[in-house]
Order: structure tokens, then C-alpha cells, then sequence
């Protein structure tokens, strides 16, 4: 069973994942955020959807303990993304600090194309009960 | 929504302007897409234990409006360019009516940044935003 993201230390380097930027998923990915826009800009994926992905590849990595809370979120797109492509996704814990119950966690990820070129910066803060490392 | 990169903007001026309805439906798909199931958005009788006392959508689907009304308004710059900050500072629930609204602050040169703001129907802020962008 994977580790819980409620046990990871300030440090932690996630094992680097890969996806695909499937049509299959990124149709999904419109249709749930019923995304208007991005079909006048060309064949790309929504920005957000890269966040999304390589999101879900480290989750699948680490889960998110019960309760968590997204509270911040920090992202640069430098360039677009294009439907059916492969990319890549390295995170890290930046930051873990503890104060009333409750555990703040910094996470940065990056989205790298085959090039290691990065398409994709940003930071995540989220905020989940210190009891949930008892349940992770 | 203008989508064109020639288009000038003036400090004050509003952007990206979109409305969505958030449903328990629409938070169960995101939910699917991202693979996130937190039980927090998609379990009711775990949420009604929480401080929200029922489903919340996640937040960055909520955020993924603000990016769509970027994206409408700035077009490709927005993709190859685009950087935002953002604070989650409230739910989002089934039920509700997001706002997504925005207002430049600061235009020099090819940068223009602004700031956005999701609301709901109760005029509540969910989430605050800077967003910054070369054109």
C-alpha cells in the first residue's frame, strides 16, 4: 500500500512519474470543467489539465489523507501542452509545519516534456488534520 | 470573451468574466478526471462530519474556471505564459453559482496582470487570485 501523503517529511522527492496527454483523457478533463475556451486556441490541453494529471500520478504515489484541504496554489504555464503528448512529472515536499491540530504541507511540482524541457511550474499548500497521520 | 493577443488592456479594465453551476454530478467527474476522491467531495456522509457538513467541489476545479476565463481572454498567451497565484478562501458547494470575474492592475509593456476573483451567489469569495501574463 502506498504511503500517505500525511507521512511524508519536508524533503521528500516523489519517484518521477510519466503520463499521457491523451485525447481520451483530455476529453474527460473538458467535459468535467466544461471547458469552453480552449477549443479556440488550438489543439492544446487546458493548463489546469497538467496540473490535474500529474496530480493524480502522484496521488496514486501518495494519497491525500482523509479531510484534506487545498488552500493555495501556485502555477506558471510556459508553454502550451499539446493533446497526445508524453510528459513527465518530478514534486517535492517543500515546506511541513504543524500548528493547532493541524499540518500545513508545500508541495512543488513540475511538468517536464521528453526534452526535459519544463512546461509546467507551481507550488500546492494544503492543510489536513495531525489525526490523519494516525490513520495513515 | 476576446481570445486575441492584440487586443490592448488598460489598468481597471474588467477580464474574464465566466459563470459555471457547481452539482454534485460536476464534482463526481472532476473527481474521476483528476483521480482525486477525497471523501471531502465525493462521500456525503463523511463530508456532513466536517467543517463544510456536506460536499465541497475541489478546489482546483474551481480553479480551472479562473484558468478557462484566462484562457477565453488572453487566447495562447495564456498557455505558453500565464502565472497564477491563488488562495482558496472558501467552498465551493452543489448548488452553487461560481463567478469568475477579474480586473487589470498593472499593464507594462507585453505584461498585464490582473486580479481574479471566484464568487458564488452569495457574493462569498472562494478563491483570490493574481494572474500575470505576456502578450
Amino acid at each position: 500500500m502506498p504511503p500517505s501523503l500525511a507521512t511524508l517529511e519536508k524533503g521528500y522527492r516523489f519517484a518521477p512519474v510519466e503520463f499521457d496527454l491523451s485525447h481520451e483523457w483530455v476529453r474527460s478533463y473538458v467535459n468535467a470543467v466544461a471547458d469552453q475556451a480552449i477549443s479556440g486556441v488550438g489543439a492544446y490541453a487546458p493548463p489546469m489539465s497538467l496540473a490535474a494529471l500529474a496530480i493524480r500520478a502522484l496521488l496514486e504515489q501518495s494519497p491525500l489523507p482523509p479531510g484534506s484541504i487545498h488552500v493555495g496554489q501556485e502555477l506558471s504555464f510556459l508553454r502550451p501542452a499539446a493533446i497526445g503528448e508524453r510528459l513527465y512529472a518530478r514534486a517535492e515536499v517543500l515546506s511541513r509545519t504543524g500548528r493547532q491540530g493541524w499540518v500545513m504541507m508545500g508541495v512543488r511540482l513540475a511538468v517536464m516534456d521528453a526534452a526535459e524541457i519544463v512546461v509546467m511550474d507551481g507550488r500546492a499548500t494544503i492543510t489536513f488534520p495531525v489525526d490523519a497521520m494516525v490513520a495513515a | 470573451m476576446s481570445a486575441q493577443s492584440s487586443v490592448s488592456y488598460a489598468v481597471g479594465q474588467n477580464v474574464a468574466f465566466l459563470t459555471r453551476q457547481i452539482t454534485q454530478d460536476t464534482i463526481n467527474r472532476y473527481a474521476e478526471a483528476s483521480g482525486d476522491h477525497n471523501p471531502l467531495h465525493v462521500d456525503p456522509e463523511f463530508a456532513a462530519t466536517t467543517q463544510f457538513r456536506g460536499p465541497i467541489a475541489h478546489g482546483m476545479l474551481v480553479l480551472a474556471y479562473v484558468s478557462e476565463g484566462l484562457t477565453g481572454e488572453f487566447g495562447e498567451a495564456w498557455l505558453k505564459s500565464g502565472r497564477l497565484k491563488a488562495r482558496f478562501r472558501g467552498a465551493a458547494k452543489p448548488g452553487d453559482t461560481i463567478t469568475i470575474s477579474g480586473r487589470v492592475t498593472h499593464v507594462d509593456g507585453a505584461n498585464t496582470k490582473c486580479d481574479i476573483l471566484a464568487r458564488n451567489q452569495l457574493d462569498e469569495v472562494l478563491i483570490s487570485a493574481a494572474a500575470e501574463v505576456r502578450r
